[in-house]
């Protein structure tokens, strides 16, 4: 909201040091969002007496003077006016100053006469067209006083954010009260005034002012009220009211326009002008009607757009037809306009839900509807609306008809009265809440200032409290310590921790085990990112990837654009989005991880599952070749090792791979897919990304990936890892290789040799996998593994251990049908 | 000449071959020649029979000590190469220390969890708990139960992602919305928390929220939020502030300086936005806090009365306070990064950064 300080000064007294108080007005509630300075033009332009005045030597229309200016000598100006003279007043631009239209004022010869400055019309200040001569001031203009000071056209307007709860201080009057709050001081409300101004007439023909109002639904408007006003001349609106409306960036539209809108941030209360003669029904009369609109009924707004109506909206109404849409905005066909002569006032009020939905729904925010859906208050009305109709007369001349309401010259129909909330304030509780020792007297002037009525009651550690009805925020209690603690001030309260018996911070098992997910990750070289969770309704079916187990999408109601209107079921799109950003700026080796979730919708359940994910892609190599290093391209076994790393360091137990056949994982490449598992459990999977799902993303393969479901992931990892005695005895490593058919896994040698090698067999490491097809047949592979035989308790004999690898060699031979390479 | 003059010429000629060896290897030739199994002066020692009689002390004596003197003379020798061939071996292999080390490539943390992650440390440190909650979340839990008009603006189809209802009973209240929605806060895990836990409680949450904002350098549809939670009996306006005060300082330095302006948030009751110092001017007011001198970090209150209504919370027994931060907007004053959308961008060289 803009407020003009010209305006708000008033009514109360506003500090001189504008940076202080908006400082206090940011600190007390009220953001101050922007300051502007108006008046500034006139700088250098001041009150000047003229002292001499003789014919220029060289010209038969122009004088030499000499003005007083205020301030050192006096100055020398060459003047064309014809009315300059000796002993009048004038503004005076001296030099410096820059008159309207970029005029600069310098020292100057004027037919070799020297001018410093220059006596200004009215039209040179760019305040009328007045072109006959200079502005003859008044005598009593102080001299030297500059211009803008003088006629009081410097201004300060602020633009304020008033937060939802305060519609009370969307308007001047308000808003002075809330100043008066601030600093503890009176203020001057208006309204009781301007209301007295109105005067009822009795002349003309009674039945012409005849006007009905009826309210369909007093919810819907708790009250309604309505004048009328014959005789008026639309035309345009005096000086003073187009100026105080231009400073808060308002237009003017015509002398009754003009009114409803002063009257709206004057006093918080909007209105609105029908033209009376389009209201009439047939019996001569207007029957205003408040009701729910029909579905689909249609209204042409003020703005000329034609609107078609719910029965959620309320509308004004004849019986014949809608004629505004209540709170929001008038309708055209009984706008005000040059030709009006009679009008009828509405002042009422709405309720603030519907007014706010109904602006919602039609896109159309006025500023009634902002006021409504805030809370307008219904006390008051009628003094509101009288000093409206005063203001008319005032401007656009005209009589307020008698007749109406039995002579009080205003139909009023009140079928909902809100009423004052009766509140207590215990002081020592709000004290201890606060953590201040805030005085009683402050409390007790604070909360009369704010308008609220403040009374002892038997304990004397209780206020009663009555709230005003314009502020439909203090309901309780704790809304009037609110009052009272940000007009206090917040920075005053002394900053303390909260004691008691003590507590301890505790981080849960999921998050500790999301810790060591992340922290292996980053050491095995992977970078962690942050995706969209809006993903493309065909980003799965780019991927290749099954639908199957993961849900229905998450559909958004009012997606951002297409490319987001649904909620990721794998996180793996968004990072080949990635991955495609970086290529496209050149940068080749990635490594990416990201700990999100995955949304996944079913029929019949409101909330979704989301799942949180583990996933990685791997693409290109670890970095760059390097003088001392050499980074192989990363491929299946990169992705493998990575999660390898997790299962070690979340300590999962019968971690194993499992392939995947084409059926199975669609999205990736066949031959090198795996299912991630801990035991029975699945974990996720991973692999090489189909070649057809890297180009759907427009990403140069090959990309290693994979995607681990975390819950699964804390749920199977064990607490620790059991000690294992360090060995005392050395072991004996023996290498063996066995040349198999492909279909024999590395996992089934390692079975059979585990089984095969008994006690003795600590470990078996593959340290070489060799295909020669002359040298070991087609559709063979030589695996070599390097065995340690080792006991605990003893030194093995080589007879002990040849034994046992014999043994061994024997077994695996006769279980996979693989021959020793000699 | 005699037996002893040849042990003499021998030793004469040995002790100049063991000087001028010039390798350990060398020198172990001309051990062997002298010394070993058929060296020449082990000959001498073996042949000690056939010396007649007479000449044999004589020549045992020479013996002797032309052995101790080869013995003594290849010892020093060998430790002299091999002093000079350590010495070779240590400068043949000196490096330019200059060349890059062999790194294994580590990993970085993405800028918005660091930040998370500290702030989560700060608060742990202060007995505080970390709980979650959904990102699609109910109408109820987003905005009803937080005390959130029926017909707030925020809640409009233009500010709040809203998701189609799979549920049997769905209904609209207003066109186009639904009763599910992309959570616009972390605060409905407040609501959560205080059904959930009786008081003490003392949580945050840290989490991801959504809102319809057009990407641009200074928003993002989908950003992050820490929400805390303290509920007790005895909590103060004062606990509030100086809980604030100290993370702030915690986060951004100990000379930054705080303030509170009084504001309205549905959920609690007196609310507060807080201010840091600008880092930039201290306070003098600069183009980066837009000449005010402070910069706006948080949103605070106590806890509002309905709000514990709708858990089942005894307002007159307990008080509390709450306050949410956006970790964005904390990651833009502390790294001054100028735009929003890198950090969803995946882009190596930002992440590396970090």
């Amino acid at each position: 909201m803009k407020v003009s300080l010209k305006w708000l000064s008033e009514y109360v007294e506003v500090p001189a040091d504008i940076k202080e108080f908006c400082d206090r007005l940011d600190l007390t509630g009220t953001g101050v969002e922007g300051v502007e300075k108006t008046g500034a033009q006139f700088d250098g332009v001041v009150v000047g007496h003229v002292l001499t005045c003789e014919e220029h030597p060289d010209s038969d229309h122009m004088h030499v003077v000499t003005v007083d200016v205020g301030a050192g000598d006096p100055v020398q100006i060459v003047c064309g006016a014809p009315n300059i003279a000796a002993g009048i007043k004038v503004p005076v631009a001296t030099v410096g100053a820059v008159l309207p239209g970029d005029f600069k004022i310098k020292k100057s010869k004027l037919r070799g006469v020297v001018s410093l400055g220059m006596c200004c019309s009215k039209r040179e200040l760019g305040m009328g067209t007045d072109h006959t001569g200079i502005w003859v001031l008044p005598d009593d203009a102080p001299v030297g006083q500059p211009i803008a000071d003088y006629l009081q056209l410097s201004d300060t307007v602020l633009d304020l954010e008033i937060t939802p709860n305060r519609p009370d201080s969307l308007s001047i009057a308000g808003f002075a009260r809330e100043v008066g709050a601030m600093y503890q001081q009176d203020w001057t409300n208006p309204l009781a005034e301007m209301a007295a101004r109105l005067g009822l007439s009795d002349e003309g023909d009674p039945a012409a002012s005849d006007a009905t109002v009826e309210i369909e639904d007093d919810v819907r408007c708790p009250r309604y009220s309505a004048r009328v006003i014959r005789g008026v001349k639309v035309g345009p609106s005096p000086d003073w009211m187009v100026e105080r409306l231009a400073a808060i960036g308002q237009r003017s539209i015509n002398n009754i326009v003009d009114v409803t809108n002063y009257i709206l941030f004057l006093l918080g209360q909007p209105l609105h002008a029908f033209d009376l003669n389009k209201l009439k029904s047939e019996d001569g009369a207007a029957h205003v009607i408040v009701r729910a609109a029909r579905d689909g009924e249609v209204l042409t707004t003020l703005d000329g757009e034609e609107r078609t109506l719910t029965s959620d909206m309320t509308v004004i109404a004849t019986p014949e037809r809608a004629v505004a849409l209540a709170g929001v905005m008038g309708g055209l066909e009984t706008e005000v306009t040059e030709e009006t002569t009679d009008i009828l006032l509405e002042a009422a009020t709405f309720e603030a839900g519907r007014t706010s939905r109904t602006s919602r729904n039609l896109g159309l925010i006025s500023e009634s509807s902002m006021r409504y859906e805030r809370g307008v208050d219904d006390h008051g009305i009628e003094a509101r609306s009288a000093a409206a109709a005063a203001l008319i007369v005032e401007v656009a001349g005209g009589t307020v008809s008698r007749v109406l309401g039995d002579g009080t010259g205003i139909v009023d129909v009140w079928p909902r009265q809100t009423e004052a909330p009766r509140l207590s304030f215990r002081i020592p509780r709000f004290q201890k809440m606060m953590g201040a020792e805030i005085p009683r007297d402050f409390i007790e002037d604070i909360l009369t200032r704010l308008g609220c009525e403040v009374s002892a009651t038997d304990d004397a550690d209780v206020l009663a409290v009555t709230a005003p009805t314009f502020r439909p925020d203090l309901e309780r209690e704790i809304d009037l310590y609110e009052e009272v603690l940000r007009l206090w001030g917040m920075d005053r309260v002394p900053s303390t921790l909260p004691g008691g018996p003590g507590r301890v911070g505790v981080r849960s098992i999921e998050e500790l085990k999301l810790d060591v997910v992340n922290r292996t990750l980053r050491a095995s070289g992977m970078n962690e990112t942050m995706t969209y969770s809006f993903a493309m309704p065909d980003d799965l079916e780019r991927l290749r990837m099954s639908p199957e187990g993961l849900g229905d999408p998450v559909e958004l109601i009012n997606p951002m654009n297409a490319e987001q209107s649904v909620l990721r079921r794998s996180v793996i799109p968004g990072l080949l989005r990635s991955v495609a950003h970086n290529q496209a700026h050149g940068v080749k080796n990635i490594q990416l991880y990201e700990i999100g979730n995955t949304f996944h919708a079913g029929e019949g359940r409101q909330l979704p599952k989301e799942r949180k994910r583990v996933a990685g892609v791997l693409v290109g190599a670890m970095g760059e070749a390097g003088w001392n290093v050499q980074h192989a391209a990363f491929d299946f076994f990169d992705g493998k090792g990575v999660v390898e790393s997790l299962a070690r360091e979340l300590a999962l137990p019968k971690f194993r791979v499992k392939a995947l056949s084409a059926e199975e994982a669609p999205h990736l490449q066949p031959g090198r897919a795996a299912q991630v598992m801990a035991g029975g459990t699945v974990l996720g999977w991973v692999g090489e990304l189909h070649p057809l799902a890297v180009a759907a993303f427009e990403v140069n393969g090959p990309v290693v990936a994979f995607e681990l479901d975390l819950a699964a992931l804390v749920r199977e990892s064990q607490p620790s890892r059991p000690y294992v005695d360090v060995p005392q005895f050395p072991a004996v490593t023996m290498d063996v290789a066995f040349v198999v058919g492909e279909d024999v896994t590395h996992e089934r040698l390692v079975q059979c040799m585990s089984s095969a090698g008994g006690k003795l067999l600590e470990d078996a490491r593959l340290f070489d996998v060799y295909r020669d097809e002359e040298r070991l047949g087609a559709g063979k592979k030589s695996m070599a593994y390097a065995l340690s035989y080792r006991a605990a308790d003893r030194t093995l004999t080589s007879e002990e251990v040849e034994k046992a690898h014999e043994k061994l060699v024997k077994k695996v031979c006769a279980a996979t049908g693989a021959e020793v390479r000699g | 000449m005699s037996v002893a003059e040849e042990i003499v010429a021998l030793r004469e000629r040995v002790l100049g071959d063991i000087a001028a060896a010039e390798t350990t290897a060398q020198l172990e030739e001309v051990r062997v020649a002298v010394l070993g199994k058929k060296g020449s002066l082990t000959g001498y020692l073996r042949s000690m029979g056939q010396i007649p009689p007479e000449e044999r002390a004589t020549v045992g004596k020479t013996v002797n000590q032309a052995h101790q003197e080869v013995e003594a003379a290849l010892e020093a020798r060998k430790t002299a190469l091999a002093a000079a061939e350590l010495e070779a071996s240590i400068s043949a292999s000196a490096v330019d220390v200059t060349l890059p080390g062999r790194v294994q490539q580590l990993g970085t943390r993405h800028l918005i969890n660091r930040i998370a992650d500290e702030i989560a440390e700060i608060f742990l440190g202060l007995g505080y708990s970390i709980a979650n909650g959904p990102e699609v979340e109910t109408e109820y839990y987003n905005f009803n139960a937080l005390n959130a008009p029926e017909d707030h603006p925020s809640r409009g189809l233009a500010d709040t992602f809203y998701v189609v209802d799979r549920s049997d009973d769905a209904h609209v209240h207003v066109k186009g919305e639904s009763s599910v929605l992309l959570r616009t806060q972390t605060s409905p895990v407040q609501a959560r928390v205080m059904e959930a836990q009786k008081p003490p409680i003392y949580i945050i949450s840290p989490g991801k929220v959504y809102r319809r904002d057009v990407a641009d350098p200074s928003h993002l549809p989908q950003f992050h939020q820490i929400e805390g939670l303290v509920v007790d009996e005895g909590i103060t306006f004062g606990d509030l502030k100086g809980t604030l005060e100290y993370v702030c300082k915690q986060i951004f330095g100990e000379e930054r300086k705080t303030r509170f302006r009084a504001h309205y948030f549905p959920f609690t009751e007196p609310s507060a936005e807080v201010d840091v110092s600008c880092g930039i001017c201290h306070g003098e007011g600069c183009r980066f806090c837009k000449g005010t001198g402070w910069l706006e970090i948080l949103g605070c209150g106590m806890v509002d009365p309905n709000v514990y209504g709708y858990a089942g919370i005894d307002p007159e027994k307990y008080s509390g306070f709450a306050f949410g931060m956006g970790v964005e907007r904390i990651a833009c004053l502390k790294y001054n990064v100028p735009d929003l959308r890198m950090l969803v961008e995946g882009d190596m060289r930002f992440l590396r950064q970090f």
